[in-house]
């Protein structure tokens, strides 16, 4: 009897955001994306405005801190954009969230972030690098 | 870590006729009304004079910190998808409880005890709802009974119709309106007397309707203000229709019409083609002197006003109203030509008070510029005189400026309203402060809220210093016994405000929030685009300047501009008008607490500057309100506090750990010989949920 396991390669792992978890050509997909679906209510330099919060800075890190990457990917796959969140895929959510990642200076690695939440949930964002 | 679980909850109304063993009423005779004296919860407010007030006394400072959660109810599948930001606060009348929830903004009914559901109404209202510019649950609905068994709730949906159900069953009453339904939008015009389109006109509301002796009496609201596309919007008004048939009693144009009073106030005839002037907050009223007091909000265009000049009555003025036939009685306008987007925030509180041993029937309005207004409610006489003061003029070409503001002498603003520099700049470090002023060279500050926008250019003075923003939706609350208000307020001033030509093509009103050569940002209400029928109408993509670039904020370091406290809790004791105690509320943010600059420092509780959006419950010995931030400290993981203050000194008495924000103000009540205390929590990762609390055992 052979049990396969399919993830055995990445369930030792313990991830955070500081690992290198996106790479650098998918946070650039991602970026386009951002100024087309995101900008016009969280601004094009991620500040944010009247109705939509900073998604950099202080006060955006640390609401997140503790929480994982599946949280967030979530959040933003359920709400995002607020008002036809089905207008953008997964996938390209996730390059969005690359792009993110990028613009608050998390190290760029080897592997894409996946698009999936439940692969995202193993790793953990932190606002200070363990 | 909890996880949300979508709960498949029946959507089904289960018709459940015979609830007898939910209340303690016999059948034939007239019941008590509904009352916090029952130990119940019948209005938003606890009653519909604004108080917040439950004079339950079971949960007290000795044991708040043993509060364990009763139930909880999810609101994920009120809608077509999930909400975060969930901000009702529930009505609980004879075992139920009832409130909105959900994206599509359903009328739920819950067992108060568990937090079963009953019933559900919901209407699906397609493009109607869609574009309707107040979206999202809303913060409730609103309760009558005949005292003889004919109970019925009373709510607003995001299209506009006021709907009708039985309490008991949640069908639509068939005799109100047409089957339960009453169009609000038939009747709203623009411009000179144009009615709008049933399906895109631009109306809604949020807060609960009033209920008032045999009436129910609704408000208006409309998007944003800040970057909208003409000033001939939407007109505001306040409506009273009779709670049985729906039929409209009276109506009143806060923008008066031409023979009207106030009409004048218009100049240039702009009454014509502005519009806005709503009321979006809580009215209240007082039965036996029978008047509804008003709080009237902003007209078209926030911070611009050009296109209005002249006073602009009764934009931002409180108004009271004869219940019976909507005749002005009396007004006192708050600010002259509104630019600062101070609009009336909350209810308007009916305090009985005794002042220098003279006994008064009193309202008290908080307000997002930090003043208590407190008038004599039955002849609008100000308790302490309010004096008209001059305020600096701004050169913002085709504006109007008021010469003077109306300030109170009494009491005291009840949070800063202004920055004052250099004393409310940031002192963590002599270094931060300097840093502080040298951002403040390209800001435009005066020691006052009235402190006028600028054009402002990220190449030059970049914007005006603002006053932060008090008081909020949530309002205050108010103790009958002590005489004291008690108020939540941000007490952060200095942000930045500009205003700057919108992008070609966008808008006729001349000028914008924004700041020239900076890239153009929509300004989007709360929730808009979230109701399950929204088209993708609401966000657009705007031209914007090439290399269009950030103006520079006001913030040190990453640290607010003004130092702590961030955001108080207020009281205010009415017979003497004069402050009781302030005091921070909320754990110091997790990005102040580990700010690398201020590692090492023992920096005292700061304080939430979204302390503007919590609200508060006041109950026989202490003050109820929750963290509107989550943080992670050293006395509790990832959360929020729910926090309890002791009435009548300010000091924290006990905390009980919530997993998200505080969204929507609490309320309280007793059933079966227990108390509970229920809260909306929603935000970041977590969606809507009420979330009950009561001690053990």
């Amino acid at each position: 009897m052979v049990a396969i396991n399919t993830f055995s390669d990445t369930l030792d792992a313990q991830e955070t955001v500081w690992g290198g978890i996106y790479t650098e050509e998918q946070a650039k997909r991602g970026e386009p994306l951002y100024f087309k679906e995101c900008a016009s209510c969280h601004a094009p330099d991620l500040m944010g405005g009247e109705a939509a919060p900073a998604l950099t800075g202080g006060e955006f890190i640390w609401k997140w801190s503790g929480l994982s990457m599946g949280d967030l990917f979530d959040r933003m796959r359920v709400s995002m954009p607020q008002d036809d969140p089905r207008r953008v895929s997964r996938q390209q959510k996730a390059d969005i969230l690359a792009f993110l990642l990028f613009k608050n200076d998390f190290p760029v690695g080897e592997t894409e972030l996946a698009n999936r939440t439940e692969m995202l949930n193993r790793i953990t964002f932190l606002a200070i690098k363990p | 870590m909890s996880r949300k679980v979508f709960r498949s909850v029946p959507v089904l109304v289960l018709l459940v006729v015979e609830l007898g063993w939910f209340t303690p009423r016999v059948l034939g005779q007239a019941e008590a009304r509904p009352s916090t004296e029952n130990g119940e919860w019948p209005h938003y407010a606890a009653d519909s004079r604004g108080t917040r007030y439950s004079p339950l006394a079971q949960i007290d400072a000795a044991n708040f910190n043993d509060l364990e959660v009763a139930w909880r109810f999810k609101t994920d599948n009120l809608g077509a998808r999930p909400e975060y930001k969930l901000e009702g606060t529930p009505l609980m009348v004879g075992g139920v409880l009832y409130t909105t929830g959900g994206t599509r903004r359903a009328a739920i009914a819950l067992d108060a005890k568990t937090g079963e559901l009953i019933w559900m109404h919901s209407m699906r209202e397609g493009l109607r709802g869609g574009l309707a510019p107040r979206q999202l649950s809303g913060r409730g609905l609103s309760y009558w009974t005949d005292g003889r068994g004919d109970d019925r709730v009373l709510y607003v949906t995001p299209g506009y119709r006021l709907v009708a159900l039985n309490a008991k069953t949640g069908v639509p009453i068939s005799s109100f309106g047409v089957d339960g339904v009453v169009d609000l939008k038939v009747g709203v015009v623009y411009g000179r007397d144009q009615p709008i389109d049933l399906e895109t006109g631009e109306i809604g509301i949020h807060s609960t309707p009033l209920i008032a002796k045999d009436m129910v009496i609704v408000g208006s609201s409309m998007r944003e203000g800040m970057t909208v596309e003409t000033h001939n919007n939407t007109k505001g008004l306040v409506r009273a229709f009779d709670v049985r048939t729906g039929e409209l009693i009276w109506t009143i144009h806060t923008i008066p019409r031409p023979g009207e009073f106030g009409n004048d106030t218009w100049l240039n005839e702009s009454w014509a083609d502005n519009g806005n002037v709503g009321v979006w907050t809580e009215m209240t009223v007082d039965e036996e002197l029978g008047l509804v007091y008003l709080p009237v909000e902003t007209p078209t265009s926030d911070f611009y006003g050009g296109h209005r000049p002249g006073d602009n009555l009764f934009a931002e003025s409180i108004v009271a109203v004869d219940l019976a036939t909507g005749e002005r009685r009396w007004h006192f306008q708050f600010v002259h030509h509104p630019i600062w987007n101070f609009d009336n925030c909350c209810a308007p509180i009916l305090a009985d008070i005794t002042v220098d041993g003279r006994e008064i029937k009193a309202v008290a309005v908080p307000s997002k510029q930090a003043f208590l207004y407190v008038f004599d409610r039955e002849t609008g006489e100000p308790v302490w005189p309010i004096e008209e003061r001059p305020v600096p003029q701004g050169d913002v070409p085709g504006e109007w400026y008021s010469p003077t503001q109306p300030i109170p002498t009494k009491p005291p603003p009840y949070a800063r309203n202004y920055l004052d520099v250099p004393d409310d700049l940031i002192d963590f470090t002599p270094e931060m402060r300097v840093q502080a002023l040298e951002h403040l060279k390209r800001f435009k500050w005066a020691p006052t809220p009235f402190n006028p926008a600028i054009v402002g250019n990220v190449d030059g003075m970049l914007g005006a210093i603002t006053h932060g923003t008090a008081t909020n939706w949530p309002g205050g609350g108010y103790d009958p016994e002590t005489h004291i208000v008690y108020v939540p307020a941000g007490n952060s001033p200095g942000g930045s405000r500009s205003i700057t030509p919108g992008p070609e093509g966008h808008s006729d009103i001349r000028y914008l929030l924004g700041t020239g050569g900076a890239a153009f940002r929509m300004a989007y209400a709360a929730g808009t685009g979230q109701n399950p029928d929204a088209t993708g109408r609401g966000a657009r993509e705007i031209v914007t300047p090439a290399g269009g670039r950030r103006p520079p904020g006001t913030s040190v370091q990453g640290l607010p501009i003004v130092k702590p406290p961030y955001g108080i809790l207020a009281a205010i004791d009415l017979d003497r008008g004069e402050i009781k105690f302030q005091v921070p509320h909320g754990d110091t943010p997790d990005d102040i607490r580990n700010h690398p600059a201020l590692q090492g420092m023992d920096i005292p509780k700061t304080g939430q500057r979204g302390t503007s959006g919590v609200g508060l419950l006041v109950t026989k010995t202490l003050v109820i309100m929750g963290d509107p931030q989550v943080t992670t400290t050293p006395d509790h993981p990832r959360g929020a506090m729910l926090r309890a203050y002791d009435k009548a000194t300010g000091e924290q008495v006990g905390a009980v750990w919530m997993p998200a924000r505080q969204s929507g103000s609490p309320m309280t009540y007793m059933l079966e010989g227990k108390q509970y205390i229920v809260v909306a929590i929603s935000g970041g990762n977590y969606t809507g949920e009420y979330l009950a609390f009561s001690l053990p055992g």
